[in-house]
């Protein structure tokens, strides 16, 4: 355990006598991805989303959107009737594999703006009123909690009645009721952080708090910020659907994945296709992003790098040693 | 600590009363709740007499002053739908949502700590990878296949539980409970490996471990009270959701909480019904950061104390 | 116009007396076959039902609103006579007789030795009192009124004990049919203030409601009739039919009310024509729905056969009018349109060609979770349309956004739009419906013309076969002249029913639950 403890702590220092050390600085990105293939089949996975987001409404044909009702209720991966239905058909006889596709775009197009926005927007506010604290940081907590404590429900049938609904509005009610999420993580670690250290050393040497938040604090917080975005993809996905149901944002006949579960979930005993499909995008987009999002974590942590630049061997070798103490 | 104490109850004030008068004006813009109460062919006449004599038909300013001189008296006012005070509803509702959610998050951190530090012990190891793909599945799985699958499964087929309701004592809180734990263990088994990966590499960690402490020790003295900070400020953000109403398990099992309160009172434009459970689920929320707030705190002078000792 | 979260109805109706004396039969049958004792279970006996909702209160003049009237009606209260469903007859029930004295004048006979559950005696003056508070109380603003009574106020008068004369301004030959609905409760119960709990005449009273979770009711016993089956009845509520199908199938309901085709309950779920009929009704006021060839090309483009087949899962039939076959009125001689997408291309086209703007966007506007389904039937309409060539955009919404579109004052500026409406006419005659949706001035009107409005004021006078010919004919009118509605279905509702009741749901099930007909089974 004490050997690699003082490993880890000299990779951190990036001198010698780790394995792949240097190297590791130098090391091509792509190169470190593939390196962990979790990590790159997530990528992988994350890529033919995005793909099939931007050109995936130009591949599918009319079986998504137009109802055929001598095809409803198809089971999946049945060939009788072309591959569009191989993942069989909903109640109005439409390809659930087209739909799919046919969503991917809408989804996307949703709960992207949503998690970036919210999370930009959360993390700087909170960065900045944990840095300061004082003043800065109670209003922000407190708008925080004001924005927590108000059932989003209630601004979206609010918007729903003052605006025409469109999915500028579901990002902007989503986006609202979520920024508090990151807002209160940045403002924890920040705060935390500004006794630190390095941070006070900056202080010291006249670094303006902007910069000092752009330096020190935000790389440290990132991860964590990471993380909690990465796991909110999933919320932001099926949040969407319950607005769906009050007339704002996503209508028929334009779908997302949310819809699809929502609409299927009736019928989750008998024609389960209808829900679980969409739902297993959803968990897979999720879990891809999460799996990146621990990557990037790793990979831009020089105390963890060496974790994706060591070979496989080499680490069941150290793990045989620290099992062993 | 008092000092603390009494500047973050007065600090909360401000806050509470804007979430009031948000929750206020905002549900007047969703329209008069008339023709949600009265006879489809209801006359002008009659419309007029529903806004009269429920205060709708006053300018708003003096609706809020109403409300607020009601609210300092504890009047809450009626609720539209049923006719009972809005505050005997909210109450009412209350002990069902909080008792759940309270069970849920204990359950929640607990199993988070044990599962999260396991993993990062030996972080992309076979037993990380595998823990952390089950706590990101866990995490984005929809709430309401849980609930129905639960009920498919466990009820139905197995017959080991009810299907809903409150009546079979402990057996009826077993679905409810799993529903609501699985996104939230998923979430924070997630947020404490990240910690923890980052604290086992701090310097004191390996201070502490050059020292020759077991491993136990580090984990749970030096590591585990370093990588807390983020995780109470996650397991908090969830306590918050679930205060707000677990309405997926409300709904399906027939939990009569809050959360549903709230959405059938959006609904069905009960505002006094409204107001009082966002109150009531405000000041929870409040108190709550107040007790996360003071975690800190704790957790902060005891690290502190670690580390220069 | 059943539902979520608030149902408004459409009228009510008493439950099947037939039904109930079927009931009896069959438990008589039960009891000689078996011992006694087991008279005497089945009187302590409970009967669990599981609704969709809890019902906001039981105050009897809301009970139009269906998740209060299906407890209220008939078991904590009763009216003065109901109508029976099946054979559309009225029936007595707290009166006995009744008569048009004058021609602006009912008198009712009451019956004699009925106990209120607070043990006072049922009399004429609390009939008054009831009528005065449900029909003439503006201030109680009971949704009663609306539904069956129009705005002029009735004169009450209790003659002696058990003699109750009513005077409308005019001559009103439905009058005993609107009486139906008034609850009746003792002269005490406050005249300004909603109760949460009634005290009625009926077979049970309320004994516990914890809210929120369960409501129990028990038997009365002082009530005048004969004893019910079971001596208690605990209603639960749970939103998901999947749920409610689920406690039956896992025993733990023996009713539940309000499934749906999917919702799992198997060879439990009983399927029955639910009054219910659902249509499209079309806003005439502006381009391109003013134009008759397109309102015609909307109604050939909604495949009903389709519909109902895949769709429904048979649960329902293709519908030609706005009420179901049973309302007086009902004309047997309209045929559903036949879908006929061919043509209905061509009278866009033609349109078109005439200068109609036949691309201007159309609302298509739903209330969310109205009936099972209902996101489907709205998609596959859509998609029909615009393979027709026009441009239809889909808004669902919740009940109270929804209402704006569906009950007058409509608001303004609103484009051209249709609404899907879900239409019971529970009492039975047609001039509930076209009162409402066929007349130009009807709280739910959105077309018609001055010639179909004399036709039903002209109806509505009539009685009889004159009557049923008629509004007949008003129908007619109304599909060939107007084309104001497209017609889908005369819908279907799912009851499960567990195995040890005994219970027939009938037309008005979905309004009025009569305990007294449900029996212990074996």
């Amino acid at each position: 355990m004490t050997q690699d403890s003082s490993v880890a702590t000299l990779s951190a220092d990036a001198t010698a006598d780790v394995p792949t050390p240097v190297k590791a600085r130098s090391e091509r990105w792509s190169n470190m991805l593939l390196r962990d293939p979790m990590a790159a089949i997530a990528a992988a996975i994350l890529l033919v989303v995005a793909l099939v987001a931007v050109f995936g409404p130009l591949l599918i044909g009319e079986s998504a959107t137009r109802g055929n009702l001598a095809l409803t209720r198809l089971a999946p991966f049945g060939t009788a009737h072309g591959w569009e239905y191989f993942l069989g058909s909903d109640l109005l006889g439409r390809s659930v594999l087209g739909r799919l596709i046919l969503a991917t775009r809408t989804t996307m197009s949703v709960a992207v703006p949503v998690v970036l926005l919210s999370l930009a927007i959360g993390s700087i506010v909170g960065m900045w009123a944990g840095y300061h604290r004082g003043w800065r940081e109670t209003s922000a907590m407190r708008l925080a909690d004001v924005i927590l404590s108000f059932p989003s429900l209630l601004l979206a049938v609010v918007v729903l009645y003052i605006y025409s609904p469109n999915v500028a509005n579901i990002v902007l009610i989503l986006t609202i009721a979520r920024i508090p999420i990151y807002l209160r993580t940045a403002r924890a670690e920040s705060a935390e952080l500004r006794s630190r250290l390095f941070v006070d050393a900056a202080r010291t040497f006249g670094a303006s708090s902007g910069a000092i938040i752009r330096r020190h604090i935000f790389p440290v917080v990132l991860p964590t910020l990471l993380t909690v975005a990465a796991l909110d993809f999933c919320y932001v996905m099926l949040a969407e659907s319950s607005l769906s149901f009050l007339g704002i944002g996503v209508q028929p006949p334009d779908v997302s994945w949310g819809l699809m579960v929502a609409q299927g979930k009736s019928y989750l005993r008998t024609e389960w296709w209808l829900s679980i499909f969409p739902g297993l995008a959803i968990v897979i987009t999720t879990v891809s992003a999460n799996i990146l999002a621990a990557w990037v974590r790793i990979a831009t942590d020089p105390g963890q790098r060496w974790r994706l630049t060591t070979s496989r061997k080499r680490r069941s070798l150290r793990r045989t040693v620290m099992e062993a103490q | 600590m008092l000092t603390f104490l009494r500047q973050r109850v007065l600090s909360s004030a401000v806050p509470l009363v804007v979430v009031v008068l948000g929750v206020f004006l905002m549900a007047r813009l969703t329209g008069n709740p008339a023709s949600l109460y009265l006879p489809e062919n209801a006359t002008q006449q009659m419309r007029d007499e529903f806004s009269r004599a429920h205060g709708f038909d006053k300018p708003l300013l003096a609706q809020m002053v109403d409300y607020f001189s009601g609210v300092i008296r504890l009047d809450f006012g009626q609720s539209l739908r049923t006719g009972e005070s809005a505050s005997t509803m909210a109450l009412r509702a209350y002990p069902a949502t909080l008792q759940l959610a309270t069970v849920t998050m204990v359950l929640a951190v607990l199993l988070a700590i044990v599962i999260g530090s396991w993993a990062a012990l030996n972080p992309n190891g076979v037993a990380d990878r595998v823990s952390s793909f089950m706590s990101m599945t866990a995490a984005s799985v929809p709430d309401f296949w849980l609930a129905i699958v639960g009920i498919w499964i466990f009820a139905l087929t197995l017959g080991m539980l009810p299907t809903s309701g409150v009546d079979a004592g402990a057996l009826s809180w077993v679905l409810p409970i799993l529903t609501l734990l699985i996104r939230p263990l998923g979430v924070l088994t997630q947020v404490v490996r990240g910690a923890m990966i980052s604290a086992l590499s701090a310097p004191y960690v390996k201070l502490a471990r050059s020292k020759g402490a077991d491993e136990y020790r580090v984990i749970s003295r030096h590591a585990l009270r370093n990588a807390s900070p983020p995780a109470l400020t996650v397991a908090g953000d969830l306590a918050v959701g679930l205060v707000n109403g677990a309405v997926v398990v409300e709904t399906i099992f027939g939990w009569p909480g809050i959360g549903k309160l709230m959405i059938d009172s959006i609904l069905e434009r009960d505002f006094a019904v409204l107001q009082a459970a966002v109150l009531l689920t405000a000041v929870t929320i409040f108190a709550l950061n107040i007790l996360i707030d003071i975690g800190y705190a704790l957790l902060d002078a005891r690290v502190r104390r670690k580390v220069t000792a | 116009m059943t539902s979520f979260p608030l149902a408004l109805r459409t009228g009510r109706s008493p439950a099947a007396l037939s039904l109930a004396v079927l009931g009896l039969v069959a438990t008589a049958g039960c009891t000689v076959a078996n011992s006694s004792s087991n008279e005497s279970s089945a009187q302590t006996g409970t009967v669990r039902i599981v609704l969709p909702q809890e019902p906001p209160t039981l105050e009897p003049c809301e009970s139009t609103l269906t998740s209060t009237g299906v407890v209220v009606r008939s078991n904590i209260t009763e009216p003065l006579l109901e109508r029976n469903p099946t054979s559309g007859g009225l029936e007595p029930l707290l009166a006995t007789k009744w008569e048009q004295s004058a021609p602006n004048v009912w008198t009712f006979t009451l019956r004699q030795g009925v106990k209120f559950q607070d043990g006072s005696d049922f009399t004429a003056e609390d009939a008054v009192a009831s009528f005065d508070r449900a029909v003439n109380n503006s201030a109680l603003a009971c949704t009663v009124k609306g539904y069956v009574f129009d705005e002029d106020p009735l004169v009450l008068k209790a003659v002696d004990a058990t003699t109750l004369t009513v005077e409308t301004k005019q001559p009103d030959p439905l009058l005993p049919l609107r009486a139906s609905f008034v609850e009746i409760v003792p002269a005490e119960t406050s005249a300004k203030e909603k109760v949460r709990e009634p005290v009625g005449t009926g077979p049970y009273k309320v004994a516990k409601w914890d809210a929120g979770q369960k409501l129990t009711l028990e038997a009365f016993p002082g009530y005048w009739g004969d004893k019910p089956g079971f001596g208690r009845a605990e209603y639960q509520w749970r939103d998901e039919g999947s749920v409610r199908a689920a406690m039956i199938v896992n025993g733990e309901a023996d009713i539940a009310t309000n499934l749906g085709s999917d919702d799992g309950a198997g060879d439990k779920g009983i399927a029955y024509p639910n009054n219910e009929t659902t249509a499209l009704r079309i806003s005439t006021g502006e381009a391109p729905l003013n134009d008759i060839r397109i309102r015609e090309a909307i109604d050939l483009s909604v495949d009903r056969d389709g519909i109902v087949k895949t769709l429904f899962a048979n649960l329902g039939k293709p519908a030609s009018q706005l009420i179901g076959p049973g309302v007086v009125g009902y004309n047997d001689a309209l045929k559903p349109t036949p879908y006929d997408p061919h043509r209905a291309k061509q009278l866009v086209a033609e349109a078109k060609a005439a200068g109609v703007p036949v691309d201007k966007q159309i609302r298509l506007i739903a209330r969310t979770a109205q009936f099972p389904k209902i996101a489907e039937t709205v998609e596959l309409v859509q998609s029909a349309l615009a393979d027709a060539g026009l441009n239809v955009k889909i808004e669902m919404l919740d009940t109270s956004a929804q209402l704006k579109y569906q009950q007058k004052p409509y608001p303004p500026n609103a484009g051209p739009y249709m609404v899907l409406v879900q239409h019971g006419n529970q009492a039975g005659d047609a001039a509930f419906t076209v009162d409402q949706y066929y007349k130009t001035d009807g709280a739910q009107s959105a077309n018609g013309s001055v010639e179909l409005d004399n036709m039903i004021d002209k109806a509505g006078a009539l009685l009889d076969d004159a009557r049923q010919v008629a509004f007949a004919d008003v129908f007619k009118y109304q599909n060939e002249k107007i084309r104001g509605f497209v017609f889908i279905a005369n819908m279907s509702g799912v009851l499960g029913r567990g195995d040890k009741v005994d219970y027939h749901p009938d037309a008005a099930t979905g309004d009025e639950m009569r305990l007294s007909q449900m029996k212990p089974k074996g």
